[in-house]
């Protein structure tokens, strides 16, 4: 034991004190929209999509791309075929949101918001979700939150949420606490689609949280069901099945994005501001 | 490999089997089953595995009126995967021991078959109920502990109801299923081109190996090789997708211990071998660096420093794993408990960690061709303990030579082109094989082609499906409180077993 206690006090402190830094050169994150116009009649990006992620249309003859980042799995194909370069890796880990609209990019601005919301609503197809809690300051959670985990996908986003809690992120530091009974917990945090089989143990869970709850959708499967989005054991991801307050887009998501997430759920963004609008 | 599809009948089939499975269990490198399935639901498809040549054989059996006398009387091992047939394509296994259904739950129809094919025979009738009933043990003492679906930690769901007397665990039951996404019929759904995506998706930390395994069917099919470079690059990452989940595993060992700075050392070490998975393919969990016809290209400095993390990283890890081999708190914490035999591990077809744990000598990175292998392949593992000492032994060896073959496998990684074309079109009724060692065990990706050239049915064998069981096996009358350190060192793959 005091071996143990004398190799540790050698290591020193392993914690990052840079919160959310970009990712290192090389990383593939999620893609993001350039300035740069699309090329009029290429639609590459659309037949690499793994996902339909991505779609071409068309604006007083211009080509323009929109990018949904809550069904991307960012394997990056499109950066790789894209000849303008209008769609780009983006380095930062700063990608959670609070609804769902933010996270559809779109090259057409406010003309495109319209078809946006169509997205949105078709990825909701079940009319039987229950009400939202009210968290309208969302300061509730400001200084500690505690997060009941209910995984239902590949575990890739769990187990990037378990680096989230090694020395290096440290996500307790931020007052993240994981519990282990959706009694004391204050945030449910989804991983995965959500397919037939956990649906009901999912909605059991979120009735046994006292109010207000933070539902949190972790990684694109939850979020839209990903790559399993329309099979038959309806894993269309957590819109179909509860209110969801904070997004976390990526397959799996960087243990930074994981913390950015949860640092919204917490109204503590000011830590980590997104990037600017 | 490409296979041939066989047609025999079942009783040429079960001759073959009986003589295959005889019970050996010191003679190893016998002819196995690696698994038993159907393409449309008119048949049986039994995929048999020769370790000692490298090759594999494919028997399909029609089927009489949808139905066959249940192989599991005889051999233990396939008694899951005839609950599978049930489930996926309604074929029943006749006197099945413990007919139940496997991974759909109570919430799809009674007569719904996602795989099947062809129509059900017009007198069918399904009297297997969808509510699932648990084996009951009853008696004066005996109680029922319920665990999960949801579990306390962040981990995968599953169910396992313990029967217990006082402490001991008399019977546990494991129901899984809870993440059935549908993956083996979304394989068949999209186009093959993009299949590599879906396949990753199957289990997270093994989602290299499913890449590995689904490009090796999909190249047999095509009847193309990859380039030397591209074979180097697949094995180095699948040793280390194997070094960063063997890290963690040992690291929970220690977390279910209380050696909780073993645990946290080996959390932060992890992230250095996802460091090395960052450097190869820019993704931490290795996700599309592998697709048919090659890998994404990898620059000489990225695998310099890949080398250099690797020596880096034997440095950081011994004082660790030196620590927790020495401390004898954790050697009696693990000596005896969970012990599994060899004898049931041989009859039960336990692949992996486990298997390698009972002196199974099943490491079929040896055995057959992936990547590199069997030609560099390192030597295996193998203890003969069969309790959580010995599958912690186990992982600590593969840690050493895992890290020692990413270094030869660097120095040796010829330079050249990364990728080859590969041709728009799979060929018509062809079958493809792809054995990958992942870090549980034997994963099998078995493909098939219709007359279009369509993968008509895509099956999946991860080592988890082979080795549930053994958890059953492994606790039984041992106390309740050691459940959860056995199961760590087990460490199944839910998602990797639902798909």
């Amino acid at each position: 034991m005091l071996r143990l206690i004398n190799y540790l006090l050698k290591q020193g402190v392993a914690t990052a004190k840079n919160i959310c830094p970009d990712l290192a050169e090389g990383v593939r994150g999620l893609p993001m929209l350039t300035d740069t116009p699309c090329q009029s009649g290429c639609s590459a990006c659309v037949e690499m999509c793994p996902t339909e992620a991505i779609s071409v249309f068309k604006i007083d003859d211009k080509n323009n791309v929109r990018l949904d980042l809550g069904s991307c799995i960012g394997c990056g194909y499109c950066v790789d075929v894209c000849p303008t370069g209008t769609i780009q890796n983006n380095p930062t880990t700063r990608v959670a949101v609070r609804t769902r609209e933010e996270l559809i990019l779109t090259t057409a601005g406010a003309s495109a918001e319209a078809a946006n919301k169509e997205i949105v609503l078709q990825g909701r197809t079940s009319s039987k979700i229950p009400k939202a809690d009210s968290l309208d300051k969302a300061h509730w959670f400001s200084r500690s939150v505690a997060a009941r985990v209910v995984s239902t996908g590949c575990s890739a986003c769990d187990m990037e949420l378990g680096a989230a809690g090694n020395p290096i992120f440290d996500i307790e530091r931020f007052g993240v606490h994981i519990v282990a009974s959706p009694r004391f917990a204050d945030a449910l945090i989804i991983t995965g689609p959500v397919s037939k089989g956990m649906q009901e143990a999912l909605v059991s869970c979120y009735g046994a949280m006292s109010s207000p709850r933070v539902v949190v959708a972790l990684g694109t499967c939850a979020i839209s069901g990903g790559v399993h989005k329309g099979g038959y054991a309806e894993a269309n991801g957590v819109e179909n099945i509860l209110p969801v307050n904070v997004y976390i887009p990526g397959c799996p998501p960087h243990p930074w994005s994981i913390i950015h997430g949860m640092l919204l759920a917490m109204g503590k963004e000011h830590l980590a501001p997104g990037p600017k609008k | 490999m490409k296979l041939e599809r066989q047609q025999i009948s079942f009783q040429q089939l079960q001759e073959k089997l009986n003589h295959a499975l005889a019970k050996t269990p010191n003679k190893t490198s016998d002819t196995r089953v690696g698994l038993l399935t159907s393409i449309t639901g008119g048949e049986i498809a039994t995929l048999m595995l020769s370790p000692t040549d490298g090759t594999a054989e494919l028997m399909v059996t029609a089927l009489e009126n949808n139905k066959f006398p249940s192989l599991s009387t005889r051999h233990a091992q396939f008694h899951w995967f005839e609950r599978a047939l049930f489930d996926f394509f309604g074929i029943v296994p006749e006197g099945h021991p413990r007919f139940k259904h496997l991974l759909l739950h109570d919430q799809y129809p009674q007569d719904f078959f996602p795989l099947r094919k062809i129509a059900l025979p017009d007198d069918f009738k399904n009297h297997l109920a969808r509510r699932y009933e648990y084996l009951e043990v009853k008696g004066e003492g005996v109680y029922e502990l319920p665990v999960g679906p949801i579990h306390a930690g962040v981990i995968e769901p599953g169910h396992f109801r313990f029967s217990c007397f006082g402490e001991t665990i008399v019977n546990l039951e494991i129901r899984l299923g809870w993440v059935h996404r549908g993956v083996e019929k979304r394989l068949t759904e999209v186009p093959w081109q993009k299949a590599h995506f879906v396949a990753e998706a199957a289990a997270s930390d093994t989602a290299l190996a499913n890449a590995f395994a689904h490009a090796i069917a999909i190249e047999s099919i095509l009847d193309i090789a990859v380039t030397e470079r591209a074979e180097y690059l697949r094995t180095i990452a699948l040793e280390i997708e194997r070094l960063a989940v063997h890290i963690i595993d040992v690291g929970g060992i220690g977390t279910d211990i209380g050696l909780l700075g073993v645990s946290s050392a080996m959390g932060r070490l992890r992230g250095k071998a996802l460091g090395l998975a960052d450097l190869l393919s820019g993704s931490r969990f290795l996700r599309g660096f592998i697709f048919p016809g090659g890998v994404r290209p990898v620059s000489e400095r990225k695998l310099s420093e890949i080398k250099a993390g690797v020596i880096a990283l034997k440095k950081d890890l011994t004082p660790v794993i030196q620590i927790l081999s020495d401390n004898q708190m954790a050697t009696e914490r693990m000596k005896d408990i969970g012990k599994l035999s060899k004898s049931l591990a041989h009859e039960f077809g336990m692949v992996g960690i486990i298997g390698k744990a009972c002196g199974l000598e099943c490491d079929t990175r040896q055995q057959f061709k992936q990547g590199k292998y069997p030609e560099l392949a390192p030597q295996a593992v193998i203890e003969s303990g069969g309790d959580i000492l010995a599958r912690t032994a186990v992982r600590i060896g593969e840690i050493w030579s895992s890290l020692d073959t990413i270094e030869k496998l660097v120095d040796a990684c010829p330079h050249g082109e990364e990728k080859v074309a590969v041709p728009d079109k799979l060929p018509a009724n062809a079958t493809g094989l792809g054995i990958v060692e992942a870090t549980r065990g034997e994963l099998i990706h078995l493909i098939f082609t219709d007359e279009e050239g369509k993968i008509c049915r895509y099956a999946i064998k991860d080592p988890s499906f082979d080795n549930w069981t053994a958890i059953s096996i492994a606790i039984r009358d041992n106390l309740i409180a050691d459940f959860p350190l056995c199961n760590k060192s087990m460490a199944l793959s839910y998602s990797g077993n639902d798909l």
